[in-house]
């Protein structure tokens, strides 16, 4: 008796000790008014079913958020869940930052299986050394938003003329553009300047180039397909044209004010969950449409702008037990993508969503799907940021300092091979 | 026995003065002299700001490829010309204000503030202020078209290398003029009312008042004002960080403080940027060790 006594009070002990042991889970994300509240409700559902774990939310402004994670990694002090765009995510994985994939605590049984839920590719940036790493927050493709006042205050009629080819926009930007002298007051159109290899590099592609050549060895694949693209980028810039450069402000702010400072811009449909917040007058008219990126009339391939994803991944410095509920955490917001998708317009990529009535339901979703299909994942390189640096170079020397478009090819081709030759 | 009491007091006053250090010492040893020490360490080491692996120790091999890169030259370049054509203008109208407001009977306590209150302002917000009237639509274009009459035309604040250079230095140069204003206003307070008396007695007029009795007496606070401007301009960061955030080209301003926090930031290269900071320690401790020495040959005398 007084041994069963023993080994029943040892065993609550461990029992109590093992369940009962508090998890504190520190989740770094970026802001966004919607989705803050949505997670915000998520994690007090959780902690309610788990009463053990407790998670911490913290924001940052997302152009910061990969400076921030960075520097806490280097410290050896980095969050337990952090998520960031898939371009970023490269050097954590080779350098066993993150852990891989916690089948067992997303309630899975393999790889596979994780894979069977999701649209195909969608775990390709997020994969390394044959382990997946991350789950995807959102997978986003860009297309172009239309102010159909604007266009119709032109004399133009959005629904059939807007623009379907890069050599459209230009004769349609005359059209649109408004200026005091050379200051320009409406601006036609507006590239996402800093992120070029989500919307740049595409349009190289369109025509048959790349940014390294098929072996990876070489920098600049397909010298032609470039010299068209700054061509392209120095007639729009005040050297040529002169219909807007990168330092104006970020169009896709401005454009939901819906104040003729912009006609068109370029952005996910996230924007559609921002312009609801921002200026829900607007989102409810019937002033605004979306239309697919356009593609140059000789383009030998017809892709859209690059797809990239913002991934939840885990800290592997943090303990086993930390690791696995954050999983669990994880797992517990992807079974909430319908939320994601009715109220914060994020779409991740499961096969169910995709296909669902709401999802088909929501203005232009098609029109992202169908240039989803075409496109290709963003390019991923351990020193891809510097790359897209470079590229930024090249754009600014032609679109503000008049530079020839083959001098500043020729120092932008000198400066990627360096960063390839590179072996630091 | 006298003796031993002085040497008790002396030793005892120590003492006192040691604990009294203690904490800023500490300070300093943790937040200054470790990561001075850590940068010197790593400058000779390979080290990728994520890897999980210890530093590979290269030697000077992050300092050679340095020495061979044109993007660490043009860093250079721009450090160069942004402290030059920021520290001229700064110690030359700082000291002509000085000498402005101290004439002034009064108001010269709110020139006195006026000037100084963009010092007490962030880096950060005072970029964001200027990045706002560098708008082509902005305040600066319209300042220049009402004054010049010319309507609609874009000066480019940010565009051009030159303009934007030249937006950079007058960002700093409106930040700091006040600061350094009231530090000549304090080294003219300190010369003796007498010495300028007694020239105005020998005829000498405002003019000669200034170059003959209050400049040559000034020299330590040029001196002073000099070398600390001069450092300031070697430090400068937040504003470029910001224009260049913000789109503008990043060639023309990529200072070192800038390269070296892309480098270790955007690149991983931890042992390149410490390199860089330590070149940059060694000019900004040339300079301070110049000061030091300077400040010592030129101590002034009122007696």
């Amino acid at each position: 008796m007084k041994k069963f006594v023993v080994v029943l009070l040892f065993l609550l002990t461990v029992a109590t000790l093992y369940f009962g042991k508090n998890i504190e889970i520190v989740y770094w994300t970026h802001t966004d008014t919607a989705r803050t509240e949505l997670e915000n409700r998520l994690i007090e559902e959780f902690e309610a079913k788990y009463p053990n774990v407790t998670i911490k939310r913290v924001y940052n402004e997302a152009k910061k958020m990969g400076d921030l994670v960075l520097t806490a990694f280097s410290g050896n002090n980095g969050p337990d869940i952090f998520n960031l765009q898939s371009e970023q995510l490269f050097s954590y994985m080779i350098n066993g930052r993150v852990s891989p994939v916690d089948f067992k605590a997303l309630g899975l049984k393999d790889e596979e299986a994780l894979e069977g839920e999701y649209s195909k590719g969608t775990f390709n940036p997020v994969t390394y050394d044959g382990e997946i790493y991350g789950i995807p927050l959102e997978l986003t493709n860009w297309c172009i938003y239309i102010n159909k006042k604007l266009f119709r205050d032109a004399g133009l009629d959005p629904e059939t003329d807007y623009p379907k080819t890069w050599e459209d926009m230009l004769v349609l930007a005359d059209k649109l553009v408004q200026r005091n002298g050379e200051i320009i007051t409406r601006r036609p159109f507006d590239f996402r300047y800093p992120y070029y290899l989500v919307s740049l590099l595409p349009m190289v592609q369109q025509l048959g180039g790349d940014l390294v050549s098929p072996d990876g060895k070489t920098a600049i694949y397909n010298e032609e397909a470039w010299l068209k693209v700054l061509n392209y980028f120095k007639e729009w810039g005040m050297h040529g044209k002169n219909y807007g450069n990168p330092t104006y402000t970020n169009a896709r702010k401005v454009w939901n004010k819906d104040n003729g400072d912009i006609v068109m811009c370029l952005t996910g449909l996230y924007q559609q969950g921002r312009l609801r917040t921002d200026n829900l007058e607007f989102f409810n008219s019937d002033d605004w449409m979306i239309v697919p990126f356009p593609v140059f009339e000789d383009a030998v391939n017809d892709n859209g702008a690059a797809y990239y994803g913002q991934y939840w991944m885990v800290n592997a410095q943090a303990s086993k037990d930390t690791q696995e509920w954050s999983w669990k955490f994880i797992d517990y917001m992807r079974q909430h993508a319908e939320e994601y998708l009715a109220d914060v317009n994020l779409m991740q990529p499961i096969n169910s969503l995709l296909e669902s009535d709401l999802f088909k339901s929501m203005p232009y979703s098609d029109v992202f799907t169908k240039d989803l299909e075409k496109s290709n994942p963003v390019f991923v390189h351990e020193n891809g940021k510097m790359m897209e640096e470079k590229i930024g170079v090249a754009i600014q020397a032609v679109m503000l300092s008049g530079t020839d478009p083959e001098e500043a090819l020729e120092q932008l081709k000198a400066d990627i091979q360096e960063i390839l030759d590179d072996s630091y | 026995m006298a003796r031993k009491r002085k040497f008790g007091m002396e030793h005892n006053k120590a003492k006192w003065g040691f604990i009294f250090v203690l904490p800023s010492l500490v300070f300093f040893a943790i937040f200054s002299f470790y990561p001075i020490f850590n940068a010197f360490y790593l400058s000779l080491h390979k080290k990728n700001l994520l890897s999980l692996r210890p530093p590979q120790f290269i030697g000077f091999d992050n300092y050679e490829y340095l020495f061979h890169s044109s993007d660490f030259w043009n860093s250079v370049l721009a450090t160069t010309i942004f402290a030059l054509g920021t520290f001229i203008p700064l110690l030359v109208i700082s000291l002509l204000l000085a000498a402005l407001i101290m004439t002034r009977r009064r108001f010269q306590k709110f020139f006195q503030m006026a000037f100084y209150s963009p010092a007490v302002l962030s880096s950060v917000v005072a970029a964001v202020i200027w990045l706002l009237v560098f708008d082509p639509r902005g305040l600066g274009n319209q300042f220049l078209n009402t004054l010049f009459n010319s309507p609609g035309v874009d000066h480019k604040w940010l565009a051009t290398d030159s303009m934007l250079r030249f937006s950079t230095m007058l960002v700093y140069f409106w930040k700091y003029i006040g600061y350094f204003t009231i530090i000549f206003i304090a080294g003219m307070s300190s010369i003796p009312s007498q010495l300028h008396e007694a020239a105005y007695i020998d005829g000498a007029n405002r003019w000669q008042g200034f170059w003959r009795v209050t400049f040559p007496l000034l020299k330590p606070t040029v001196l002073l004002v000099s070398v600390m401007s001069m450092i300031q301009c070697l430090k400068t960061f937040s504003t470029q960080y910001l224009f260049t955030q913000a789109g503008t080209p990043s060639k023309p301003i990529n200072v070192i403080t800038m390269n070296i926090y892309n480098t270790a930031i955007r690149d991983h290269r931890i042992g390149r940027a410490s390199a860089m900071s330590v070149l940059l320690f060694v000019v900004m401790l040339f300079f301070t060790a110049l000061q030091i020495k300077s400040s010592k040959s030129d101590d002034v005398s009122f007696m």
